[in-house]
């Protein structure tokens, strides 16, 4: 069995499945507790049910737009894998530069022709423990945390701003431009034009769907830009592979 | 409100029952690697593991302490502890219980916003999981077609395509902030070819520069 057949086999789809399914079921407990508490304080059945219709369809756009991304992971890391990645902790942004990272540091890639199951099974625990950080606060400090929001009707709390929101800006900026200057480097160092021009193509068409989200009120669009802008540039770069 | 109810009998018991839910399932993530290396026979590269992990931790935990610190007052407690094992929050779960928010008319830090939120989360994250299920169950056929060696390109370039569209997102908020790390980054590489291929290090050096960037042109009020 090859890298990607091992990466897909039966028993991972199974294991993934095992641990989304008890998620799925801590999910289903939350609802319940909350609805029922909001019937006890004589909150209207419409208004609840309202919720849950109005999340679920809300819900629906970005989440094929997360399936694309599972899509694009499952090419190196292996459905399972990608599966339960982009279904907790995380987000694609998040995914596909730490597997690139672990990868990397192995001296290897993001790439199924050299990658082998010590390789996925490394890069998996790297994206585990890089963000389980937020779970690791929630449940040691949660309790106390919410307990010093003062939590009380009608009240608005505080909500944190200032630097924090450049801050999170700043680090963003500084991982892009990490990134986008190695692509272009790479053009000129290895003689190598693949990555600049899926680069380029991707972000020329975030760029219009971003304005025609915005210019043309094409509101539906704001949840599948990264995603379609994404397919795009991998189209691209297929299409330069082809020319070559 | 219902004079029966009380708030603080059922704040203890979404904490008891949040608490459970994250611990279990923290260490079902942390096994998985595990138990994937134990099914396949693998083992895990430790000393790949460390370097790259460092490089991750030291970019990704500001990032997580600062979500945690904003995201928790306006969610509440409910849906934060499954806003933060479902993971996907600024680009799903928080507008999702914004929109249930206002459409319910519940104002932040309100007994009804976190009931709301606590909601809205959880159906959205079933609904999520669902449909990559669904993803999944369509993909599983598809997996010889992915693995041809015509689309294959396509695959190995999934990072310079997220970075194109990530680029042009941040980029554009503070074009700055961006000239100077980039510019560094490029000089570097050409300068030193082999650091093409160490990202992961220059990563920290960018994101410090960067940050350093944002803090001096916020203090000196160029940025708002």
């Amino acid at each position: 069995m090859n890298y990607l057949q091992i990466a897909n086999s039966l028993s991972l789809y199974l294991l993934v499945g095992a641990i989304l399914l008890f998620i799925a079921a801590g999910c289903v407990v939350f609802m319940i507790k909350s609805y029922r508490a909001g019937l006890k304080i004589g909150m209207d059945k419409k208004v609840l049910t309202g919720a849950i219709t109005s999340s679920a369809a809300f819900t629906v756009l970005p989440s094929i737009s997360i399936l694309l991304g599972v899509i694009a992971l499952s090419g190196s890391l292996g459905v399972p894998a990608a599966w339960l990645r982009l279904s907790v902790v995380g987000n694609i942004q998040y995914e596909a530069t730490v597997a690139n990272i672990a990868a990397e540091n192995m001296g290897t890639a993001l790439d199924s022709s050299v990658l082998t199951m010590n390789n996925l099974v490394t890069i998996l625990l790297v994206m585990t423990v890089g963000i389980i950080w937020g779970c690791l606060l929630t449940i040691f400090t949660l309790k106390g945390y919410s307990k010093k929001l003062k939590l009380s009707s009608g009240k608005k709390s505080n909500s944190n701003g200032g630097f924090a929101n450049f801050a999170m800006t700043g680090m963003m900026i500084g991982l892009c431009a990490t990134f986008v200057g190695s692509y272009i480097a790479t053009t000129f160092v290895k003689a190598n034009s693949t990555p600049l021009i899926t680069l380029l193509v991707s972000g020329l068409f975030m760029a219009l769907f971003d304005t025609l989200a915005k210019k043309y009120n094409v509101t539906w669009l704001e949840n599948f830009s990264l995603s379609l802008a994404m397919l795009f540039g991998m189209f691209a770069a297929v299409v330069s592979n082809l020319i070559k | 409100m219902n004079e029966e109810f009380d708030f603080e009998a059922y704040q203890n018991d979404i904490h008891r029952t949040g608490r459970a839910m994250l611990s279990i399932g923290v260490i079902m993530l942390l096994a998985c690697p595990f138990a994937m290396a134990y099914i396949t026979g693998s083992t895990i590269e430790w000393n790949a593991f460390f370097k790259a992990i460092i490089s991750v931790l030291i970019v990704y935990v500001p990032s997580c302490i600062v979500e945690y610190l904003i995201y928790v007052p306006l969610l509440g407690s409910g849906a934060s502890y499954l806003t933060f094992i479902t993971g996907n929050i600024t680009n799903l779960k928080l507008p999702c219980a914004f929109n249930s928010r206002d459409m319910a008319g519940a104002k932040v830090g309100t007994v009804e916003n976190e009931i709301i939120s606590t909601l809205s989360v959880a159906t959205s994250s079933l609904v999520t999981m669902l449909v990559i299920f669904l993803g999944v169950l369509l993909l599983i056929p598809l997996t010889p077609i992915l693995q041809n060696p015509i689309i294959k390109p396509a695959f190995d370039n999934v990072l310079p395509a997220l970075f194109g569209a990530l680029g042009y997102q941040y980029f554009k908020k503070s074009i700055k902030i961006t000239v100077f790390p980039l510019s560094f980054m490029v000089l570097l590489c050409l300068l030193i070819p082999s650091m093409v291929n160490q990202t992961s290090f220059l990563l920290i050096a960018c994101g410090g520069i960067a940050l350093a960037l944002s803090y001096v042109f916020f203090k000196k009020g160029w940025i708002k």
